[in-house]
């Protein structure tokens, strides 16, 4: 039985070319060449390893920030449903923003434009951040391993802690602004090492379940929070052993329009963004 | 009454919105405004099939437009019967995407840099972006079609009160959930003599204009291109086969624009791609270039003059045609290049997604989702929800129907399956316990309480939980409130005895590390978990696993009790055990507990409101191979994440979910 398939089967390639008639075989050429020239096309049009990643919680400002930069005005905003990536210029170069967004249920996006990112910017609402710690705390976290657990061969990308929404701090003193952005990254930076300190605290005590079909080597244990201070001190940014993660305070006016070259050159009102543009500056 | 409009694009900005009451516009700057609430909440879980969504006393209805990844939104006060609502969302589409498409084309382009990195490149200059100019005309537009609208429901409202009295001057009663336009000749109110005359002029600039028109004002008035006595009749097999969303979509994405239009549009298009080949096409450096800026900027000047000439003259005739509904399907035409086009475009993709490309591959895909055992109205829900967010969209390169569908799919079930809250219970459970008290204050144990149908392995399950439970180095106790079942508190004792000899030759210290609270059977459950609770909160435990008995969900006195049980003692956790083997009763298993505890539970005690259930449980998932649609069914009914799985009898078969290894299977042939 085998064999009797197999002789026919021989027989029917033999004749697949007499079959094909020519035109039908020109074309089908042209197309196998025109998918590769695209394939191409299609990848030479990405620029690797040189965006910034907007990350944080739903509701911290991302997207309001991209439009800022990218639009020169600050558009009202909703929940994001899907990922925005924009082209900022910066440097005399167009450098793609990304804004992941921040839904529970569609975040792990940041994963795919991790490797692109040479930049994590991670937005926190400084106003709600007391009542939002742990939650903040638990998407940072996410967000340090996956940095930590980049392979040694490629570079980490620089992290950037934004204490956004500082305008919605109010304090009685009605401070300067500059001193609203200290209050807010104190802030931002004491509720979140607090919190990333019980989570190392609660990870490392802890056995955790296997996962369905995991196999030891990639566990769901949650790493990342390894300090380089003195042994049982608590979480402290300063001393994280991933690298260097840097703090500012911003903001931004919704329905205001910035000319970003008066803010550039540093005579601009709206001035909520730019620590961050000088900042990024530097490190793109 | 509308309360709000917006009209927003799926990353996030808003580009459009009005609210019509001051708490409307209030709510709608925070975070909670009823746009926000429908896309975390129905959006964003898939629920995109849903007829309509409620939050805080508001109505929310949407519509899509996909290949510009727009969405329209009207919010409405719940109690009103608003009925030309969906009218509007239609109609609202159709001008909206007809009079700007250039720049919304070019907006969505600059949200997808990397895909079309030539024509962002040059888009990226701030000064270009003037959000106002490019939709400027938009708010009387707006204006119109609400009125026009709100004049026919108020129109027909008066109609049907008073039906011999007045008797409809236009003889054609059928169509007239089509025809929009206000019926002209009607004498009444001066609102309606007001849109009579705005008919008017606008038919007489159209004629102007077109000179194809029906002169006169008579009553039969026919659309130029099409016999108006017959489109109605085709559109309402539409209404017929369909809903009214589905319908409009389908008119918008397949319409020929009228000649007059084309032109317009074409005309701006042309001067937008004019400019897209100023900057040297990939050339980075001429972005900042100042030289070709000034340039830009220039053309920008004209650009804005030409907007307002397009708005001014083409605005009227679509909003006329979109309020008389006289936008007709009809199939874009085929290509010069004949079949060999076709071929061509088939292979290099751009081709339009149409209602019926996608049928068949949706229809597919659901077969084989209930072939997972996914519940079946879970399965159509599902791939009518991916159906809705694909309709219209271009698909592009080599990318197939069917690819992309099961992408969709794919991305869909995996949002569906990702947990919105931590599902980390040990961390949970240390900040309960680690948690500052005031010295008043008595440290309270964990609660967690399993809540299922009969003989589910409820009770075999929980012992699994405690055992890791142990593991981590915390005591429990464990309070049999199956008080109804003979022989349930026995076999407890037999899962403390194992475990606590377990734990003897596991984790070091181990004196009391489980116990067993009980008080036989025929107590009042709820009394009994309130007392194993102050018992172990006296005695140091950290964590109380609570049984309770199985019971039908349609056994209304058994689950008023559950819900007493959880309303006396507002448990941390509420997990709903449930087989992996349950096909489409899952819906109503779950659908009735989480139910009858948010009604029963909320009732008159110290919960402010009703609670339901937190998380699941699967047990006898190694009994299923890969038919684990249970646990897609499970997820989308209530929200909520699967906890664990159960995957055998020992103590040590308990497993996390993960996400992508269920999505793999569900999907797999
Ligand atoms: N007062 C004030 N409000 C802000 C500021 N930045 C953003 N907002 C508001 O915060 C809300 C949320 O901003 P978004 O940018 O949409 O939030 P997001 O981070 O993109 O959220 P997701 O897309 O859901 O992840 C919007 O209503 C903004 O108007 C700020 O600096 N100050
Ligand atoms: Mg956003």
């Amino acid at each position: 039985m085998t064999s009797q398939r197999g002789i026919v089967s021989v027989t029917v390639m033999e004749s697949l070319p007499l079959m094909v008639p020519k035109p039908l075989a020109i074309i089908l050429l042209v197309v196998i060449t025109m998918v590769v020239v695209l394939y191409f096309i299609r990848r030479g049009s990405h620029t690797r390893g040189n965006s910034i990643m907007l990350v944080g919680i739903s509701d911290a400002g991302k997207t309001a920030i991209l439009s800022t930069l990218v639009y020169g005005q600050t558009l009202s905003s909703h929940a994001s449903l899907q990922t925005n990536t924009c082209i900022l210029p910066l440097n005399k170069k167009g450098v793609t923003l990304v804004d992941i967004p921040g839904h529970p249920r569609i975040r792990a996006q940041f994963r795919e434009h991790l490797p692109d990112a040479k930049v994590i910017v991670f937005v926190v609402d400084a106003s709600s951040i007391s009542r939002n710690g742990s939650i903040v705390a638990e998407y940072l976290h996410q967000i340090l391993h996956a940095v930590v657990t980049i392979l040694p061969s490629q570079n980490p990308p620089a992290i950037l802690i934004l204490a956004h929404k500082c305008d919605l701090l109010k304090s009685g003193t009605v401070p300067s602004t500059s001193s609203l952005g200290q209050l807010a990254t104190n802030r931002v930076r004491n509720v979140l090492e607090r919190e990333l300190e019980k989570r190392r605290q609660s990870h490392t005590r802890s056995v955790a379940i296997d996962e369905l079909g995991a196999d030891g080597e990639d566990s769901s244990e949650l790493g990342g929070l390894d300090c380089n201070g003195p042994p049982g001190e608590s979480f402290k940014f300063v001393e994280w052993e991933g690298g260097v993660i840097e703090f500012i305070g911003t903001w931004v006016s919704i329905g205001e329009k910035v000319d970003l070259e008066n803010e550039k050159s540093g005579n601009g009102s709206n001035d909520g963004l730019k620590d961050l543009m000088t900042w990024l500056e530097t490190h793109i | 009454m509308l309360d709000h409009c917006s009209i927003v694009h799926k990353g996030g900005i808003v580009l459009w919105s009005r609210s019509f009451t001051p708490e409307a516009s209030q709510l709608t700057s925070s975070s909670s405004s009823p746009v926000n609430s429908l896309i975390r909440d129905a959006l964003i879980e898939g629920r995109v099939a849903e007829e309509k969504y409620e939050k805080g006393g508001y109505a929310v209805k949407w519509t899509f437009v996909n290949d510009l990844e727009l969405i329209f939104v009207v919010a409405y006060q719940r109690i009103l019967q608003l009925t030309y609502v969906d009218d509007l969302l239609g109609a609202l589409k159709i001008v909206f995407v007809e009079l700007f498409q250039p720049f919304l084309a070019a907006f969505v382009a600059s949200l997808h840099a990397i895909s079309s990195s030539a024509v962002v490149l040059s888009m990226t200059e701030a000064t270009r972006w003037n959000f106002e100019n490019a939709l400027e005309g938009w708010d009387i537009a707006f204006d119109k079609l609400l009125k026009g609208l709100e004049n026919k429901a108020a129109e027909d409202r008066k109609l049907r009160l008073r039906p011999a009295a007045r008797p409809p001057p236009t003889p054609s009663p059928g169509s007239s959930d089509v025809d929009l336009l206000p019926t002209e000749s009607q004498p009444g109110t001066v609102d309606e003599q007001q849109i009579a005359r705005n008919v008017e002029a606008l038919k007489n600039r159209l004629r102007g204009r077109g000179g194809t028109r029906a002169p006169g004002r008579g009553r039969t008035r026919k659309d130029p291109r099409n016999g108006r006595d017959s489109h109605p009749n085709s559109d309402s097999d539409v209404a017929i086969k369909h809903k009214q969303k589905g319908k409009v979509l389908r008119r918008w994405g397949d319409e020929l624009p009228s000649e007059s239009e084309m032109a317009s549009l074409d005309f701006s298009y042309e001067k937008l791609s004019d400019q897209d080949h100023h900057p040297a096409s990939n050339d980075l450096e001429a972005l900042v270039d100042e030289a070709s800026r000034g340039i830009r900027n220039k053309d920008g000047l004209y650009e804005v003059r030409d907007w307002e000439f397009t708005n001014d003259k083409a605005a009227d005739d679509v909003i006329a045609r979109a309020l008389s509904g006289s936008y007709k399907e009809s199939k874009p035409a085929q290509g010069s290049l004949g079949t060999l086009g076709s071929l061509f475009a088939r292979f290099t993709g751009s081709k339009v997604l149409s209602e019926d490309d996608l049928k068949p591959v949706l229809e597919g895909m659901k077969q084989h989702l209930m072939k997972k055992n996914v519940a079946k109205d879970i399965a159509e829900k599902v791939c009518e929800g991916v159906g809705e967010s694909l309709v219209g969209r271009k698909v592009g390169g080599f990318q197939t129907t069917y690819a992309t569908v099961r992408l969709a799919l794919s991305n869909s079930i995996t949002h569906i399956l990702t947990p919105k809250t931590s599902t980390d219970l040990l961390f949970s459970i240390r900040a309960k316990l680690m948690s500052p008290l005031t010295s008043a204050q008595q440290r309270m144990p964990y609660s967690i309480t399993f809540v299922g149908v009969n003989g589910v392995g409820k009770s075999t399950n929980l012992s699994k939980v405690c055992f890791w439970l142990i593991q981590n180095g915390f005591r429990v106790l464990i309070a049999a409130c199956d008080t109804f079942r003979s022989g349930a508190v026995e076999q407890l004792r037999v899962h403390v005895r194992n475990l606590s000899m377990l734990s003897v030759g596991g984790a070091g210290d181990s004196e009391g590390r489980v116990e067993l609270y009980e008080r036989g059977y025929g107590k009042d459950a709820a009394g009994i978990a309130k007392e194993a609770i102050a018992y172990g909160r006296d005695n140091g435990f950290d964590v109380v696993l609570i049984d309770t008995a199985g019971r039908m969900q349609d056994n209304e006195p058994l689950m008023r009790a559950l819900a007493k049980l959880v309303s006396v003692n507002n448990p941390d956790k509420i997990l709903f055990v449930g087989e992996a083997l349950v096909g489409n009763e899952a819906v109503d298993q779950l659908t009735k507990f989480d139910r009858a505890l948010r009604d029963f539970s909320g009732a008159g005690t110290a919960v402010a409101k009703g609670r339901g259930i937190d998380g699941m449980l699967v047990t006898k998932w190694d009994t299923v191979d890969d038919k684990v649609g249970a646990a897609l069914s499970m997820t989308y009914v209530t929200g909520q994440p699967i906890v664990f799985v159960g995957t055998g009898q020992t103590y040590t078969d308990l497993r996390q979910l993960r996400v992508a290894n269920v999505v793999e299977a569900i999907l797999s042939d």
